[in-house]
């Protein structure tokens, strides 16, 4: 393979990790949600923090993305909106790099 | 609660500021859908298409900053936001500089908790370039300004009286911070009052980014096609800060 056409794969590849970054940052700014005035992220480690809490308990605090505590009185109604929210987000994601990957392919 | 957006725009004699504030509209009214309010002076109110309802209060507002912009110093307008607090007739505030255009409803979400001031203290360079960020410029933990949500609290008028104090006496905050910016900037006045007084909370994610050496060669209401040096990349359904200042000039 000659050297121009590993640099044309080098800029390609330098433009999707870009892409996949950027859609990463994306992702994350979208799965910020707003529930009794906090504020979380709708990931993984909070939907299985709340999920492991509910088992326990139907009355718990959490802490926010900001460290204030709040007050969760109906779990199944907070897991259920942080996992509406992780997925609609994963599904725009998902797209995205479907996407780039058929750009990498070709 | 009343929640709404507030803007401010001067026009310079380099930059048509009023071109970029009539696209942030046009974008806040898409994705945000809340009351605007827009801070100006009679020059640039003139200049200003007919945006339908938006509030408008006109001020005389200082002209004695400038800033680096591409190679040249150019008019900077830019010490009417300590007067954000008593400008706002909202109970919680998204600040906004008309250079900042949402593609997203990420913003509703922060307005809907609890918080005396909230901004940035993270960006994110979307080029991938690291073109925003220089290196020892400060011995201050940088935010940044650009957007700012507040809420009519005690806490909040307190970082608004700090700002327009250290705004009063900023060389002497420049040189007791180590700031290598020369002008007066914003994104410092509003670090120190939160650094002094201990307040803020941050945005947990970075803002998105565009330096002023990347050039906006093509946009619709979902995102923006960008250029800089030999690449050329996109944004779509991503709240974004482009410095570039002429790309609505059309």
């Amino acid at each position: 393979m000659d050297i121009g056409h590993l640099k044309q794969h080098s800029d390609l590849n330098f433009k999707v990790a870009q892409a996949k970054k950027n859609a990463l940052e994306r992702l994350r700014s979208r799965q910020l949600m707003a529930y009794n005035e906090r504020l979380f992220q709708a990931d993984a480690n909070t939907i299985n923090l709340v999920s492991t809490l509910k088992q326990h308990s139907q009355d718990f605090y959490v802490l926010d993305a900001n460290d204030n505590p709040c007050h969760i009185t109906d779990p199944e109604e907070f897991l259920d909106r942080l996992i509406e929210r992780n997925q609609e987000t994963l599904n725009a994601y998902h797209q995205l790099h479907q996407d780039l990957a058929n750009k990498r392919s070709k | 609660m009343t929640t709404g957006v507030l803007m401010y725009c001067f026009d310079t004699p380099e930059v048509n500021y009023h071109r970029l504030a009539e696209r942030c509209v046009a974008q806040i009214r898409k994705y945000l859908k809340l009351e605007i309010t827009m801070v100006t002076n009679l020059e640039t109110f003139k200049k200003i298409k007919p945006l339908g309802m938006i509030n408008y209060k006109l001020v005389d507002n200082k002209t004695t900053n400038t800033r680096p912009y591409r190679g040249k110093s150019v008019a900077w307008h830019n010490k009417e936001r300590a007067l954000a607090y008593d400008h706002s007739p909202y109970d919680t505030t998204i600040l906004m500089d008309c250079d900042y255009f949402v593609f997203s409803t990420t913003l509703l979400e922060l307005a809907n908790t609890k918080f005396d001031v909230m901004l940035h203290d993270r960006v994110e360079d979307i080029t991938g370039e690291d073109m925003i960020l220089g290196k020892n410029e400060s011995t201050l933990p940088l935010v940044w300004a650009t957007v700012t949500l507040f809420q009519k609290t005690a806490n909040a008028r307190r970082v608004f009286d700090m700002i327009q104090h250290v705004q009063q006496y900023y060389p002497h905050y420049q040189n007791l911070y180590r700031i290598r910016y020369p002008n007066y900037r914003n994104d410092y006045a509003f670090a120190i009052a939160l650094h002094q007084l201990k307040l803020g909370n941050f945005i947990p994610t970075p803002m998105a980014m565009l330096a002023d050496r990347v050039d906006i060669i093509d946009s619709d209401d979902e995102g923006i096609v960008f250029k800089y040096d030999d690449c050329v990349n996109f944004t779509s359904g991503q709240d974004v800060h482009i410095m570039e200042k002429e790309w609505c000039d059309g």
